[in-house]
């Protein structure tokens, strides 16, 4: 069993603008990248952050070995209440997906 | 004859290498200097810089303060004007201090001029400014011509200050009025990098491109850093290289920081046009120089602008504490709630007072709001804090209160009968000053690029020798 930390080169978070935040996950190379767009699913990802699938929004990159997801933020940065403002820690819940 | 005249005036032609430096992607903040100055002995054509983002939050947009220290950035300053005018090339600042509303543009204008004076450098300085006309802003909401980037309500009346991001007309603008050195307000961070490339006929995809790695200087490298990054554009394509040998950019470190920040991995929207990557190729020239081309412009048939505003929300104090004890960590979201609610009964949240109480605890639920609970009990946890009220008062009072009933707190089982927390300094309760949120996120939809054109107003300045 592999999980997604041991097979991504990069995971990682921040935000698009203040009002969405964006995760990329980069791969090594095609293999790698293949395996990783067959895990990370929307249902997949709406699980991990406990988020409505239709919040959550996947886009794969073949060319540079990367998927990118995209979803709202429950505030908007810097907002009271916000828990990471430049949502540079977002991505953890990704760490230990099996893929 | 300006430093851009100049240049433009004897450009042989676009197969010619145009070399741009990017100084910093955070002026302000300490560029360094080896990579800065292996730079400048490359003679680059162009020096850019961006000096803000909306990134660091709300609080610099709505109070006009700079996220940089003055000293710094006059440090920065003096780097890059006195290199631009040695050389005689362009010196184009986006984003003026951090936000780029009047304050932040008044005093980056204030720090230039002095380090200028220091310097003895005379120069014509462009000033671009970038705020919004309110009362526009507002007309452009009934019209239903505002709409909103992502979840945000737009909250225009209350707003401190309201920005919008200028693409490169505004600075093209102020080159032809004779700018040796612009200084722009909130700006797109690619338009400083990519003006003055479009301006001499090399294409817009690969110079906007090139504009939007550059804007990060070596953050697009392995390993990333702040280090100086050199682009050379030629014909339809550009090459990178770091300006610190230990930084290499790849085909693929560069191919992946086109994602950065980015919603939509493929378009890159800029307030003239988006540029298209999905054609893009990234090879090898050496173990640390790529060469990119293949990315395609597409003008917009309408012009809008991307406005940012912020608002204010009331004071915050913040309340730090520590906790070990195993019994306080298993209960603490009952007692925080519980907490809470007493301190609502003894100081009432009005509809005129409104306050927030709200508590991360580090270790469980700080940094995320995980759906699981941690599988084992951390050894320690770490309280923080957060109320906002109307005024200061209110807001140290709340604070106050629920720091003292949380130490004192009985629950099931208590053996801690001295204290529940562990105050790392005292007094616990930190003023956090005035709070923020953003108040605006949205694109403005305009009828005429005359109309763009107006919202960023050029000023020019002849900046003489011994006349600060």
């Amino acid at each position: 069993m592999m999980i997604l930390s041991d097979l991504a080169r990069v995971i990682r978070s921040k935000n698009a603008g203040p009002t969405l935040l964006t995760v990329d996950v980069l791969f090594a190379d095609a293999p790698g990248f293949a395996r990783g767009v067959a895990a990370l699913t929307v249902a997949a990802v709406a699980r991990c952050y406990a988020r409505r699938p239709e919040d959550v929004r996947i886009i794969a990159v073949p060319s540079a070995h990367a998927v990118k997801i995209v979803l709202p933020r429950s505030v908007p940065a810097g907002a009271p209440g916000d828990r990471d403002a430049y949502g540079a820690q977002q991505h953890t819940p990704l760490l230990d997906l099996i893929v | 004859m300006s430093a851009f005249s100049r240049l433009a005036a004897d450009w042989p032609g676009t197969d010619a290498p145009l070399r741009v430096l990017a100084a910093s992607g955070q002026l302000g903040l300490g560029i360094p200097k080896a990579a800065f100055d292996a730079g400048i002995a490359r003679a680059p054509h162009v020096i850019a810089a961006d000096m803000g983002s909306i990134d660091p939050g709300p609080h610099y947009l709505g109070s006009g303060k700079m996220a940089a220290a003055p000293s710094m950035v006059r440090r920065d300053l003096a780097m890059v004007l006195r290199a631009a005018r040695d050389l005689d090339v362009p010196l184009l600042i986006g984003s003026s201090g951090t936000a780029g509303a009047a304050p932040h543009l008044a005093e980056v204008a204030a720090l230039l001029r002095s380090v200028a004076a220091e310097l003895g450098l005379a120069f014509r300085l462009a000033t671009i400014a970038a705020d919004m006309p309110r009362d526009m802003v507002q007309a452009a909401e009934h019209a239903n011509r505002l709409a909103p980037i992502g979840p945000i309500t737009a909250q225009i009346a209350p707003s401190t200050h309201i920005v919008g991001q200028m693409g490169q007309r505004a600075f093209a603008t102020a080159l032809a009025a004779g700018a040796d050195v612009i200084l722009a307000g909130r700006a797109c961070d690619t338009a400083p990098f990519a003006v003055v490339p479009v301006l001499l006929g090399y294409p817009k995809g690969p110079a906007v491109h090139m504009a939007k790695i550059l804007e990060c200087t070596s953050l697009c490298c392995e390993p990333g850093g702040r280090d100086a990054m050199l682009a050379t554009l030629s014909g339809d394509g550009f090459s990178l290289e770091s300006m610190n040998p230990s930084r290499a950019a790849t085909p693929l470190s560069v191919a992946a920081h086109a994602l950065y920040e980015q919603a939509d991995p493929t378009r890159v929207f800029e307030p003239e046009g988006h540029v298209d990557l999905s054609a893009a190729r990234y090879t090898a020239i050496d173990a640390r120089c790529v060469h990119v081309s293949g990315a395609v412009w597409h003008d917009s048939a309408q012009p809008s602008v991307k406005v940012e505003a912020a608002r204010p929300v009331g004071h915050r104090v913040a309340i730090l504490a520590g906790v070990a004890d195993p019994g306080f960590i298993a209960a603490s979201s009952e007692i925080l709630a519980a907490v809470c609610d007493l301190v609502a009964e003894m100081i009432p949240q009005t509809q005129d007072a409104p306050w927030t109480l709200q508590f991360r605890r580090y270790g469980i639920d700080g940094v995320l709001d995980w759906p699981t609970p941690p599988t084992t009990t951390p050894r320690e946890v770490f309280l923080f804090g957060e109320c906002i009220a109307p005024d200061l008062e209110t807001a140290r009072a709340v604070a106050a209160a629920a720091r003292q009933h949380l130490l004192h707190w009985g629950f099931d089982g208590r053996l801690c009968t001295g204290g529940n927390l562990a105050f790392p300094i005292t007094p616990p309760e930190l003023d956090a000053g005035p709070a923020y949120a953003f108040s605006l996120y949205h694109i403005m939809q305009l009828d005429t690029w005359d109309a763009l054109d107006a919202l960023f107003p050029v000023t020019l300045h002849d900046i003489e020798k011994d006349r600060p």
